[in-house]
This record gives C-alpha cells, sequence and structure tokens, in this order.
C-alpha cells in the first residue's frame, strides 16, 4: 500500500473523535455506530497495512533541516499497531456500555478516539522528532480523560499525571536533541543511529543522557521513583484505566524506549556499560516494588494499577537486557501483558459498573453471582502469575532465557526478581479470587442478591482477551517467531 | 527602491509626531491615530524588510548632513526592519486585546495621554531598534522608561503607583550604569557611532592594553540592560509593575519593551564589542550562570504566586533567564536561538496576559487561583488562548516555545562545557513550568458551578478576533521555524 | 497407541470440570455413581497404560522448544501406581464421608482434577511438563484444603499455595538455567548438562540446584518452608487431607528425583556442599517433625507433622545419593503413602463417627471400632518400623545406604536420626492404640459402642492396611525394580 495511508490511518481517529463532539446525536446507539466504524475502519486499514507493508516512508512536513515528521512501519511498529488495533474496537465495545453510568459521554469518546490515532502515530514515527511530538500529544489528550469524573481527586490525578509526563518528556528532550545533533540519520535504524566518531571521547556523556531520556520516557512507563501517578490516575473511568494506563499510554513508554535504546542510541554502544546496569537494577527493583505494592493496597483497580507498574518494568527488563532475544522477550510480554492486563481490568471495570463495588474486601461471593467476570478474572490472575499453559508464562519463560543467554550475573538477579514478583504476583491476586469463590462459611448470599454479570457489550470483549491469552499461552510459537525476526530486524 | 531607505526614519519620526498631535486631540482620536501610526509603521517596516531580504545587505542612512564622525546615523539590515515588524503586530495585538478593558479601567479624560505614551514608546522602540549611535540611543533608552512608567501607572492606584516607582529607580539605575558605559567607551575610543567605536575597540584588543577598562565598560553596558529588562536577580520591580498595571501594558511592557533593551544589546555585543571580544570575555559566563538561575528561580517564584498575573509576569523572568542564557553560550547559534526566543517569547507572553485578562473578566475581576476555578468554561475563546500560551510556554510541540527549546538545546551541544548545565536546566525549567502553567490550565478546566456568569465571545469580536491572531502566530512560530531561524541568522550575519 | 497416555490425564479433568459447570444433581447417588465411575475407569486407564505404552507422546509445544510431552519411565509407572491405588481408595471412602459437609459436587470435582493432574505429573516425560503438572497441583488442590471455608481453613489454603508457589518459582528458576545449558529437557538418567559446562560454571548450578531441592522440598515439606504443611492438611475434609499428606507431597519427592537423579545428576552433586547442606536439611526436618508431632494433642494435626518427619526420610535417603539408600527412599514412597493415607483415613473415620479430634478423647475407642483402630495400629507399627511390615522395609534400605555411603559424619548421624525418630513414632502414633483399648479403670465403655463406620470406609483402610504388610512381606518384586533403576542414574 501507498505510504500516504500511514499518515491516513493516523487522521481517520482524529477527524472521527473531534467529529463525535461536534454532531447532534438524535439516538445515543447511533453514536456507537458510528464510533465503532471509525475505530474498526482504522484497524482494518491498519491491519492491512501490516500485510500490505508500505515501502519507505511518509513525510508530511519538514520543519526544518533533518528535523520532520514522518512516518514509516518497521517491524517494531508493527507489532504496537498490531496489538493496540487490535485492542481499540473491543474497548470501544465495553465503554459503550461502562459510559452508561458516567457523564459527559461525548466529549470522553472524542478523546478516547482521538488517543487511538495519537497512539498510532507513535507506532508508526519515522524518527526521534515524529515520536516525541506525538508522545506529549498523548500526554495532552488523555488529560482530559483522567479528569472525566471532575472531582477534586480526578483533578489531582490529572495534575499529577501531567507534572509526570511533561516532565518526563522534557528529558527525553535531551535524548532527542543528541540523536539529531550527533546521530548519522534522523531516522529510526535498528542498531542505532549515533555516529561512532562523535562518542569518542565522551562515550561518559552520551550514556548519562542515554540514563536521562531512559527516565524521561520511563515515566509513562513508571519506572520505580516515577510511578506515583498511575495508581493515582485510576480515578478515570475504566475504559482509559483499561486500555490507557495498562497498554496505550504505559506502553508508548515501553516502545519509546525501545527506540531509545534500540534504534538510536544502539545497543552496540551501550551494552556492558555502568548505563545498563544501573538501568538493569532500577528496573529490576520496580519489579519488585510495584508488587509489593499491589499486596498493600486494597482498592481493586490502584492494585492492578501496581500491578502494571510491575509488568511494565518486566518489558523495560528486557530491554535492558540489550540483546535481540532481550528486545523479542520485552515485546512478547508488551503484547501479553496487554491482553492480561486489558482482561483483569476490565473485570474490574465490570464489577464497578454492575455494583458500585471499589475494594476488595467487598468482593465476597461474587464468584457466584458473576460467573463469567470472575472466570475471566481468575484466568487472567493465572497468566499474570506466570502459570504454565497461559500467556504470561511464555513471556517470563523468553526473558528469563534472554537473561540467562545474556551471561551477566545481573540478569541472573533479575530473573530472581521476575520469580520474586511472580509469587508476589500470585498473592495478591488469588487472594482477591480466593475471596469472590470462597467467602467465608457464614456468608450469606443475600445481601448480594442483585449482583449479576453484565451484558454481552462488556462480556465479548472478555472473552476474546481470555482466547487471546490462551492461544498465545498454548501456541506461541508462530508469534514468537515474528518477534524474534522483528528484534534481528529481519521482519 | 531608493525611497524605502527613507522608511526607518520615517517610522520614528511617525510615531513622535503621532505622540505630538495626540496630546491636543480626545481620547477616542488618539486612539485611532495610534491605530493608524501603529499600522502605517508597519507597513513601513514590511517594505524595508522586503528591501532588506531581497538585497541581503545592510544599509546606513545619514541624519541631517554630518557624516560620521560627527552626524546620527540610522542603520537597518533585514534583522532590523523584521523586529520593528514584529514590534508593531505585537504592540497592535496587545492594545487591541486591552482595548475595552483599559476604557473600564481609566479615567476617560487621560486616555489620549495614554496613546501619547504608546506612540512615544514605539517611537523609542524603533529607534533603539534601528540606531547607529550609542548616545541617540541612550536618549531613546530615557524616553522608553519614561513613556513605560507612564504605561504603569497609567490606572492610577496605589499599587500601579507604587511599582511604577521602584520600576523608575531601578531604571534609571540602570541607564546611569549604561551611560556611564558609554562615557568610558567614548574615553577608550573617543567616538559615538556604533561603526566607529567598533574599529577602535578592534584596534585596543589587537594592541591588548585597556585591557580592564574594556571589561569594566562591558560589565557596566550589559548590567546596565540587564536591569533593565528584569534579568535575574535585578528584576524586583518586574511582577508589581507587570502584575498590577493594565492589561494592554503588561503585555507591552513584557513583551516589547524588556525586548528592545535585550535587542539593544544583542546590537551592542555585534557592533560596538564585536561578538569575539564579547565571547572572550568573563562576562558571558556570568551572563549564562544569572541566566540559568532566572529559569529556575524565575520559575520557582511563580510556582509560589497564588495570582495569575503575578505568576505570568515571574515566568517572564524566566523567559528571560533563557535569553540570556543563550547569549552566554557564546555561539552564534545559542544568539540565533536567543533572538527565536525574543519572539516565541513576546508572541507567548502577550497572549497570556491577554487571555489571562479574559479570564479574570469572568471571575469577578479576581486574579486568585480559587476564584478562576472553571473560568474556561466561562470565556473559551480566553480559555483555550490561555491554554495554547500554557502549552507554548511548556515547549510542547506544534507550538513556538517547543522551538526555542529545540534550539538552545542544539545552541548548548556545540559547547562542551555547558551542554550538560544547559541542558538539565532546560529540562527542570520545563518540569517548574509545567507546574505553574499546567496546575492554572487544569484549575481553569475544574468546573464551579454558578458563580459568575460566562462571557461570550460576541460580546467582544475584537478580544476574541485578538486571541485568534495570538494563536496563528503562535502556531506560525511554531510549525514554520526554519525561515525565520534563517532570517535570524542572515540578519545576524550582516550585523557585524 | 501412544494416545493412550492421555486418556487417564485427561479423562479425570474434563470430568471434573465437567462437574463444576453441571448444575446440582437430583440424587446425590447418581454424583457417586458418576466419580466412582469415573475415578476407576481412569484409574484403568493409568495401569494398562503402565503396562502397555512404551513410547512417549508430544501433546503440543508451548513454544518452538518446550513440548508437553509424556512418557512413562519406572519412575513414572510406580509413582502412578501408588497415586491410582490411593486415589481410588480414598475416593470411596470419601463417597461416605462427604455425607456431613456441604459442597459435595465441588469436592468431587476438583478431586477428579487433581486426579488427572498427578497423573499427568507422573506421567511427564520433561522438565517443563512436570512443572506444568506441578503449578496446577498446588492450584487445583487448593480447594481441597479450605473446602469447609472456615477462617482457619481459607488461612490455611492460602498459606499452602503462597508457599507452594515459593516453592515452585524457586524451581522455575532452576529450570530456566537447565533449559539453558541441558542438551534437552528429557529426563535422562545421569543428568542432560555436560560435565564440562556443570565444571565451567559449577557455583551457578550449586546455587541452581539447591534453590530446586529447596523450592520442590516445599511441597514435601522439608525445612525450612514446611510451615504450611500442619496448617493445611488437617484442616480439609478427611479424605482430603489423607491424600494431601500422603499422595499430593510425593509431587515435591518426585520432582526432586527428577532433579537430582535425571537432570543435574548425582556425579556433580555428590561431595558437593549441596549435598551436606541438604542433607542437613533433611535431618533437621526428621527430627524436628517428630518432635512436633509428639507434643500436638490433635490427632490430624499429629499426623501432619508425622508427614512432615517421614518426607524426610525420604528426601534424606535421596540425599545419601546411594542405590540402596534411594531404593530404600523409593520404598518408602509406597509405604508412606499407605501408611499416612491410612492413618488419615482412620482419623477421618473416628472424627465422622465420634466428632473426636483430640487424641486424649480418644481414651476406650478400641472398642466402639475395632476394625478402623486395627487397622490403624497395624499401619502405625508399620510406619514406626516393626518387621515384617513395610516401614521396617524401607527404613533397613535407607539405613544401609547411608552406612554405607562413606560419608565421614552423616553415614552414622544420620542412621541414628532415623532410629530416635522412630523411637518418637512410637512415642507419638501408639497411645491412640494403647488408651484406645486399655482405657484404664472405671472407663465408660458405651460411649464408643457401635461406632464402627460402613463397608464404604472399612474397605479402603482395610485394603491399605493390607497393602503395608504386603509390601513389608514381598518387597522384592520392587527392590529389583528399584535397584535397577538406581544402577541406571548412578
Amino acid at each position: 500500500m501507498s505510504a500516504i495511508y500511514l499518515f491516513i490511518v493516523i487522521l481517520i481517529p482524529c477527524i472521527g473523535g473531534a467529529l463525535t463532539a461536534v454532531i447532534p446525536w438524535k439516538k445515543r446507539i447511533y453514536m456507537l455506530i458510528y464510533l465503532e466504524f471509525v475505530v474498526t475502519l482504522t484497524s482494518a486499514l491498519v491491519w492491512m497495512l501490516l500485510l500490505n507493508r508500505p515501502d519507505g516512508s511518509f513525510t508530511l512536513l519538514n520543519f526544518a533541516g533533518n528535523l520532520k515528521i514522518a512516518f514509516q512501519l518497521d517491524g517494531l511498529g508493527c507489532i504496537f499497531a498490531g496489538l493496540i488495533s487490535f485492542l481499540w474496537p473491543l474497548a470501544v465495545l465495553y465503554s459503550f456500555e461502562y459510559m452508561t453510568k458516567e457523564k459527559h459521554e461525548k466529549v470522553f469518546f472524542m478523546f478516547y478516539t482521538i488517543t487511538y490515532g495519537v497512539t498510532l502515530g507513535i507506532a508508526l514515527a519515522d524518527n526521534f522528532l515524529t515520536m516525541y511530538c506525538f508522545y506529549e500529544m498523548l500526554t495532552l489528550v488523555t488529560v482530559p480523560l483522567v479528569m472525566h469524573t471532575l472531582t477534586r481527586e480526578a483533578v489531582l490525578a490529572s495534575r499529577k499525571y501531567l507534572y509526570y509526563s511533561i516532565g518526563g518528556a522534557a528529558f527525553a528532550f535531551i535524548g532527542m536533541i543528541f540523536i539529531l545533533v550527533f546521530g548519522q540519520t534522523s531516522d529510526f535504524a535498528l542498531g542505532g543511529v549515533l555516529n561512532p566518531e562523535a562518542i569518542v571521547g565522551h562515550e561518559n556523556i552520551f550514556l548519562l543522557i542515554y540514563v536521562f531520556s531512559f527516565f524521561g520516557f520511563g515515566v509513562k512507563a513508571a519506572i520505580c521513583p516515577l510511578n506515583s501517578w498511575l495508581p493515582q490516575a485510576g480515578v478515570a473511568p475504566t475504559p482509559v484505566t483499561a486500555l490507557l494506563h495498562a497498554v496505550a499510554v504505559v506502553k508508548s513508554g515501553a516502545f519509546a524506549i525501545m527506540r531509545l535504546t534500540f534504534y538510536c542510541f544502539g545497543v552496540g554502544f551501550l551494552k556492558g556499560t555502568w548505563a545498563q546496569y544501573l538501568l538493569m537494577a532500577v528496573v529490576m527493583f520496580t519489579v519488585v516494588y510495584g508488587c509489593s505494592m499491589a499486596l498493600k493496597e486494597t482498592h481493586l483497580k490502584r492494585r492492578l494499577a501496581y500491578s502494571t507498574i510491575s509488568n511494565l518494568s518486566y518489558i523495560l527488563f528486557g530491554v535492558t537486557i540489550m540483546t535481540p532475544l532481550g528486545l523479542a522477550a520485552a515485546l512478547s510480554h508488551m503484547v501479553f501483558h496487554a491482553f492480561m492486563k486489558i482482561a483483569s481490568f476490565f473485570c474490574a471495570g465490570a464489577i464497578m459498573h454492575q455494583t458500585e463495588r471499589h475494594y476488595i474486601h467487598q468482593l465476597d461471593g461474587f464468584g457466584r453471582k458473576m460467573p463469567k467476570v470472575f472466570a475471566v478474572f481468575t484466568v487472567s490472575s493465572l497468566a499474570l502469575m506466570g502459570v504454565p499453559g497461559l500467556c504470561g508464562f511464555i513471556s517470563k519463560w523468553n526473558l528469563a532465557s534472554a537473561a540467562l543467554e545474556s551471561e551477566e550475573v545481573i540478569a541472573y538477579v533479575g530473573v530472581g526478581a521476575l520469580l520474586v514478583s511472580a509469587l508476589l504476583t500470585a498473592m495478591y491476586m488469588l487472594t482477591i479470587v480466593a475471596r469472590a469463590y470462597f467467602p467465608s462459611a457464614d456468608f450469606d448470599y443475600n445481601t448480594i442478591k442483585d449482583v449479576k454479570d453484565p451484558n454481552w457489550l462488556m462480556l465479548a470483549p472478555l472473552f476474546i482477551f481470555v482466547a487471546g491469552m490462551a492461544v498465545f499461552g498454548l501456541h506461541s510459537a508462530p508469534f514468537m517467531e515474528i518477534v524474534t525476526a522483528v528484534a534481528e530486524g529481519s521482519f | 527602491m531608493e525611497i524605502i531607505k527613507n522608511f526607518p526614519c520615517l517610522s520614528i519620526l511617525l510615531c513622535m509626531f503621532a505622540a505630538i498631535i495626540s496630546s491636543a486631540l480626545k481620547g477616542r482620536g488618539a486612539r485611532w491615530l495610534n491605530s493608524f501610526v501603529i499600522a502605517a509603521v508597519s507597513v513601513l517596516s514590511f517594505a524595508v524588510l522586503y528591501l532588506t531580504i531581497t538585497t541581503k545587505e545592510s544599509y546606513v542612512y545619514v541624519m541631517g548632513h554630518f557624516p560620521a564622525p560627527f552626524g546620527n546615523e540610522i542603520r537597518f539590515g533585514s534583522l532590523e526592519a523584521g523586529m520593528a515588524l514584529f514590534f508593531c503586530v505585537i504592540m497592535m495585538l496587545s492594545l487591541n486585546g486591552g482595548r475595552k478593558k483599559l476604557l473600564l479601567e481609566i479615567n476617560p479624560a487621560k486616555e489620549n495621554l495614554y496613546y501619547i505614551m504608546v506612540d512615544l514608546l514605539l517611537s523609542s522602540l524603533l529607534a533603539l531598534v534601528y540606531t547607529n549611535d550609542l548616545f541617540t540611543a541612550y536618549v531613546f533608552v530615557e524616553i522608553n522608561t519614561i513613556s513605560a512608567c507612564g504605561l504603569i501607572m497609567i490606572t492610577e492606584r496605589g499599587h500601579t503607583i507604587e511599582a511604577a516607582t521602584r520600576y523608575m529607580i531601578m531604571s534609571l539605575l540602570g541607564s546611569g550604569l549604561f551611560l556611564i558605559g558609554i562615557c568610558l567607551l567614548y574615553d577608550l575610543t573617543g567616538h559615538l557611532l556604533m561603526s566607529n567605536i567598533k574599529a577602535g575597540i578592534d584596534a585596543i584588543v589587537a594592541n591588548g592594553t585597556y585591557h580592564t577598562p574594556l571589561l569594566v565598560t562591558i560589565a557596566l553596558i550589559v548590567v546596565g540592560l540587564a536591569i533593565k529588562s528584569a534579568l535575574f536577580p535585578f528584576h524586583a520591580w518586574l511582577p508589581n509593575a507587570y502584575g498590577y498595571s493594565t492589561v494592554s501594558s503588561a503585555a507591552i511592557l513584557s513583551s516589547l519593551v524588556s525586548k528592545g533593551y535585550i535587542f539593544l544589546l544583542i546590537k551592542i555585543i555585534y557592533r560596538v564589542i564585536g561578538f569575539d571580544t564579547f565571547r572572550d570575555s568573563k562576562i558571558i559566563n556570568v551572563l549564562f550562570v544569572f541566566g540559568l538561575a532566572g529559569m529556575i528561580m524565575g520559575s520557582l517564584s511563580a510556582i509560589r504566586e497564588n495570582d495569575i498575573r503575578r505568576m505570568i509576569s515571574f515566568s517572564s523572568v524566566a523567559q528571560i533567564g533563557y535569553i540570556y542564557m543563550g547569549f552566554g553560550l557564546g555561539t552564534a547559534v545559542g544568539m540565533v536561538a536567543s533572538v527565536f526566543h525574543m519572539l516565541s517569547h513576546a508572541a507567548t507572553k502577550s497572549l497570556l496576559f491577554v487571555s489571562g485578562s479574559g479570564l479574570t473578566d469572568v471571575s469577578g475581576g479576581h486574579k486568585e487561583f480559587l476564584e478562576l476555578t472553571g473560568s474556561a468554561y466561562r470565556n473559551i475563546c480566553a480559555g483555550l488562548a490561555f491554554t495554547v500560551g500554557s502549552l507554548s510556554m511548556v515547549g510542547i510541540p506544534v507550538f513556538s516555545g517547543f522551538v526555542s527549546k529545540l534550539l538552545f538545546s542544539q545552541a548548548a551541544i556545540l559547547n562542551e562545557h555547558k551542554v550538560l548545565p544547559t541542558l538539565i536546566a532546560l529540562a527542570i525549567s520545563t518540569i517548574l513550568n509545567t507546574i505553574y502553567f499546567m496546575k492554572t490550565v487544569i484549575r481553569i478546566y475544574t468546573p464551579a458551578h454558578g458563580k459568575y456568569a460566562s462571557a461570550s465571545w460576541k460580546e467582544n469580536p475584537a478580544y476574541a478576533v485578538t486571541l485568534l491572531l495570538f494563536i496563528i502566530l503562535n502556531v506560525v512560530l511554531g510549525m514554520c521555524s526554519q525561515p525565520i531561524t534563517d532570517w535570524i541568522a542572515q540578519g545576524l550575519s550582516v550585523f557585524a | 497407541m501412544e494416545q493412550l497416555l492421555l486418556w487417564p490425564v485427561f479423562c479425570p479433568i474434563l470430568a471434573g470440570i465437567a462437574l463444576l459447570f453441571k448444575k446440582e444433581f437430583k440424587q446425590r447417588k447418581t454424583l457417586l455413581v458418576f466419580v466412582g465411575s469415573i475415578l476407576l475407569v481412569s484409574g484403568i486407564l493409568a495401569i494398562y497404560g503402565i503396562f502397555a505404552v512404551e513410547g512417549g507422546v508430544t501433546l503440543f509445544y508451548l513454544t518452538k522448544t518446550l513440548p508437553v510431552y509424556f512418557k512413562l519411565d519406572m519412575l513414572g509407572k510406580f509413582f502412578t501406581f501408588v497415586v491410582v491405588i490411593v486415589w481410588i481408595l480414598a475416593g470411596f471412602f470419601s463417597f461416605e464421608y462427604m455425607k456431613h459437609e456441604k459442597n459435595e459436587k465441588r469436592y468431587y470435582a476438583f478431586y477428579l482434577i487433581v486426579f488427572g493432574v498427578l497423573i499427568g505429573l507422573d506421567f511427564s516425560g520433561n522438565l517443563i511438563t512436570m512443572y506444568l503438572f506441578y503449578e496446577f497441583m498446588t492450584l487445583t488442590s487448593m480447594p481441597l484444603v479450605l473446602h469447609n471455608q472456615s477462617r482457619e481453613a481459607v488461612m490455611a489454603a492460602l498459606k499452602y499455595l503462597f508457599f507452594s508457589f515459593a516453592g515452585a518459582y524457586m524451581a522455575l528458576f532452576g529450570v530456566y538455567f537447565i533449559s539453558r545449558y541441558g542438551t534437552t529437557l528429557e529426563f535422562t538418567a545421569g543428568g542432560v548438562i555436560e560435565a564440562g559446562v556443570l565444571q565451567q560454571h559449577s557455583a551457578l548450578f550449586l546455587t541452581v540446584t539447591m534453590c530446586m531441592l529447596i523450592g520442590f522440598g516445599v511441597k514435601a515439606g522439608m525445612f525450612p518452608l514446611h510451615a504450611w504443611l500442619p496448617a493445611a492438611h488437617p484442616v480439609a475434609p478427611g479424605p482430603a487431607s489423607a491424600v494431601l499428606s500422603g499422595i499430593i507431597v510425593k509431587g515435591g519427592v518426585l520432582a526432586v528425583i527428577r532433579v537430582v537423579y535425571q537432570l543435574i545428576g548425582v556425579e556433580f552433586l555428590r561431595g558437593s556442599i549441596v549435598q551436606t547442606v541438604w542433607m542437613a536439611l533433611t535431618l533437621i526436618t526428621v527430627f524436628m517433625g517428630s518432635m512436633l508431632a509428639f507434643r500436638e494433642p490433635v490427632l490430624k494435626k499429629r499426623l501432619a507433622y508425622s508427614t512432615v518427619s517421614q518426607l524426610s526420610y525420604i528426601l534424606f535417603g535421596l540425599s545419601v545419593m546411594q542405590p540402596q539408600a534411594l531404593t530404600g527412599s523409593l520404598l518408602h514412597v509406597a509405604a508412606h503413602a499407605f501408611i499416612k493415607t491410612a492413618l488419615f483415613l482412620g482419623a477421618s473415620a473416628v472424627i465422622y463417627r465420634t466428632g473426636a479430634t483430640r487424641v486424649e478423647d480418644l481414651r476406650g475407642i478400641g472398642k466402639g471400632m475395632p476394625v478402623t483402630i486395627w487397622c490403624y495400629t497395624i499401619v502405625s507399627l508399620g510406619l514406626i518400623g516393626i518387621p515384617p511390615l513395610s516401614g521396617f522395609i524401607s527404613k533397613w534400605y535407607l539405613a544401609t545406604g547411608a552406612l554405607d555411603s562413606g560419608m565421614a559424619v552423616f553415614s552414622w548421624l544420620g542412621p541414628v536420626t532415623l532410629l530416635v525418630s522412630a523411637l518418637l513414632t512410637a512415642g507419638y502414633l501408639l497411645p491412640v492404640t494403647m488408651q484406645g483399648f486399655f482405657p484404664g479403670e472405671g472407663y465408660d465403655w458405651k460411649r464408643f459402642a457401635g461406632k464402627e463406620p460402613s463397608y464404604l470406609m472399612l474397605v479402603p483402610l482395610l485394603a491399605l492396611a493390607v497393602l503395608t504388610i504386603l509390601i513389608g512381606v514381598l518387597p522384592n518384586g520392587l527392590t529389583e525394580e528399584f535397584a535397577a533403576f538406581a544402577a541406571q542414574v548412578m
């Protein structure tokens, strides 16, 4: 297909989303059909692009020298674009039911759809500047979503989200400048673009800058000292928490770090330096920290948010191994975690939607009253723990084999951290499951008499996610082949 | 084409005459005359810009018939012409945006006085931009100061009078230092025309004599102008002056007056001292450090502020820090970045002041954040414009602030010793900017119910159009930066 | 033909899942018939598989290099055999016992699922398959533990779960390394990692092995991660605690044997620090378990502590890494499985009929429930190690193996500990018998009169007691097989 479609797929949801707020809808259902159409159209186009990849790139605007806004589709972009374009239509379906109980739907759906376009922009960016632009935009278009309920809590959360994200971008900006000035080209290229002559004698400065930008993008990926925005942002409506704060936004951070590490600075330069070890240590700490905090948390969505923090650092751990295998493992966890976490968030959302209950101790006996939702929740818990046969096990396996293959002792420790985190995951997820299925013997089911499963709009996405988890868990070889090819640059 | 060369002089004179005539006119007439003059000067400047850009040369225009070294000269290249045009545009927009507010705030009998001051201010700005003579520059610096004081205290309230007095004292201190600097230069070289002084200084530097006096002179001039343009730590006069004056004045003061001095400083650096001499002096490091400190401290003060106008004013301190930091880098690219930031900051800051006034108007005139809650819903245009201004200040791509940030960083990388402090300061300053601007944006978009009435854009279409133009200007600066930076680089290169 | 291996694994699992989703049966009998037939059919299929199938079968690939693969070797056959016998017997016992518990359907569903998972564990032909079923064993057996849903039971179940997962993940750490450096993941006598690689990374592999031993040791109740066992086993319904204590803990033993003898290889471990530490841990556990059992008043808890101790007999035998000790360990696996199940079933029968849980309440019970207590006594004697019962044979092999091992301190410290523990075993098991039959003077014999349970309970008990005697009297067939296995792996 022609490269201009790369821009069109970004444009459709942006314009389509903006129109949502303008058109006077006679019936609510028309809006659903329209939105679903816009989003599905975009996704279909994206998948067509993935199957017939355009050669070369599309330059939208060239605003100074090597500073241009351009789009292309390479292997890494394929994975991310494919992932979000698969999830978005399902999430819209879900949110349509969920939003019946919230206000200002139109504004919500406007930003929700625009975010799709912006996230695609990150996936399809051809160079650092383009990615950076869309990265900043992503922050801006998601703030209204976090703020949606307009409660004091939401306002505080969105403020924090904004400070953290833009602050992080400010540090990522430094990295961008270095790449623009010292790169041989401003386009992404696997293996890095830094001019080797420029580095000689200034290695430490470059590493420091790399660390800065890693932390900068790491804000979105919620690495340890910079993670506190994510649990707070859980005040947003669940479709936002699920799709954006478990997939699109946070994975954009991880994705940007992959671009930064593998496509800009280059692992050849970074591997074996203090920067690698430092970052790996931070990431490992985050893995354990996130889980520990999740265990402490009693609010369901916040617990899942902390779990996201931990799991994002799994991805980053794969990145910091800095081998093709590590990247492949990171990518696989990026995709798998998306399925697991969006499913568990959607379950949490379904519970909130049906019963307005937010805390874990209120979920006694729900397993019997919401059997479908809790079946999905149980499966996703098991997947998150890494029980063999579900996708979480595969990505953990990949991460561990990549770590072992790198033969770095610190990576071995990292494997240990993953396993500790797996245990903690088991603790914080299974306590919920156990409570729901096995309330204390004297529990009175009459108190939750009216609780029941939501309708198909909410359930259909859930079952699709479960199917995804099982398929990836039982038969991951074809997917892993693609991912490995991407990481080696042959896709 | 020859006739165009008369235009710079003509525009200065036009403004001065307009000021004189206005004193005899009523408020309404003065207002129209002022608008006409600004429009006329814009057209003239545009013509000059066109000439200088097509020929890529600079011209010297001799005033009267006394040739150098005795006579007075005007010199203009593309940079000067562009600056003049830009100043006119911003002034026009700022006045338009604050017009309605102005009528409410000042004594109607004194309206013509206001426009006299504005005309004088414009003439002095143009003179600062165009002049080739240091003493003329000094004279117009003083005119500038006086008219600026007038603009501050025109509302005749306690706060403004105090602020104006403060401004006057600090400014006169600055002018005094500047004057001593000029005297010393005259002592050293025996000239007042910039080109001649430059020749003298080059000779002195080549001889290696008068090292210390030269250093002192440079220091005096730089510090004098720095005080006047509110470089940290000489910024104490600024928040009150900008914060309490009427909105047009604040916008003009922050985006034009301080920029006029800075432009004069650039001119002196290139045309009097010589860029190389300046770079080799220690002053540059001082400027760099003050610039960095200003970036951080200005923002920190802004964060602590509870008054939206004063917050925007403190943000100016930070932005002026950026500009001086660009000087301090001591590279041509750094200078380009600084000049670009002058434009970008002027466009953004006046936008912020004007839109900020819209927001306070729909909040019962209160400037405290608590009262501003939800004001963006009450005045949609102003809310939108304020958001755009804030995003630009924070440095979000598409808006002008992003480009200045980009240029500053690229400039910094070329200076091996200053790169890390600059980049880190930039990043921290971005975070601080985010904190206070985004806090405000979120605040104005947090709904509050029914306390104040809303204002539709139809009530004041001029205001809405002004804001729209400001936004467009901002986006143009952000998206089409390449021709602008080319123009600045070209203009600077014909400076010397 | 190889596909036959899948049947006994998936038949009970699928049946169990179906049972979970099915509505309540109208008649309890239908449920029992269904469960009973599935148990029998799967059991017969499994036994048939043991004798008929030679090759292995790959079900599917998790990733390109990770097949889920079933294959039976001697070890697998032996464990399957034990599992099938005990599971069916305890299953029939529960038909009676579960009458007085709620949620029967759920119990049987998980009972069937765990059965399938255990057979899967025993059939596993490679490390990853074993790990898979090991995790599922933990997950699916948890509902058995918390069946009555009292707060205590739920807490115990969570404790069980988290300890087990902690262990599983420690083991997974090792799995990663073995798959990285091993030539294959299939169980191979003598290990799968080349000697050169082992020597090159010896420190690494010692650490990894220790992790795996402690990790899988959790299931087998090895010190220091044994604390879950005395909490979890007694709270389950009677037959469930019997199989938990008799069978599921053996999953850990199986895994340890696989790791030590068929993946890492004894050559590398013999004489290393790992062996010493491991042996010390097992001996500590043996002694500690017995001591704790000795001072425990509640019968089921006492039996649970006894499991802690007895399991470490087995682990001790494994840690000696000597053919005779290995034979002894494997014999003790069978012996302990039958004995401990019988003990728990006996205790459950008592609870079921009389509600008495504490040992001091059981005075004079022998008169009321003579068959039950006789069975109890026979198997107790077996556990203590009185000839000619099974416990004697296994302990004999363990002791001679240890003495032959030629290790300085442990060659005598081990047998001595075993002996002391045997005395303690007598001390904590026999009071039930003694007080049961000889309650002392002035005792009211009517209290327990006519409490003998139905045949559904007695037959499994008797069968287990007979098996205990049989293994003790005719151990030769088994010991020959074990010796062959030992020779193969060492």
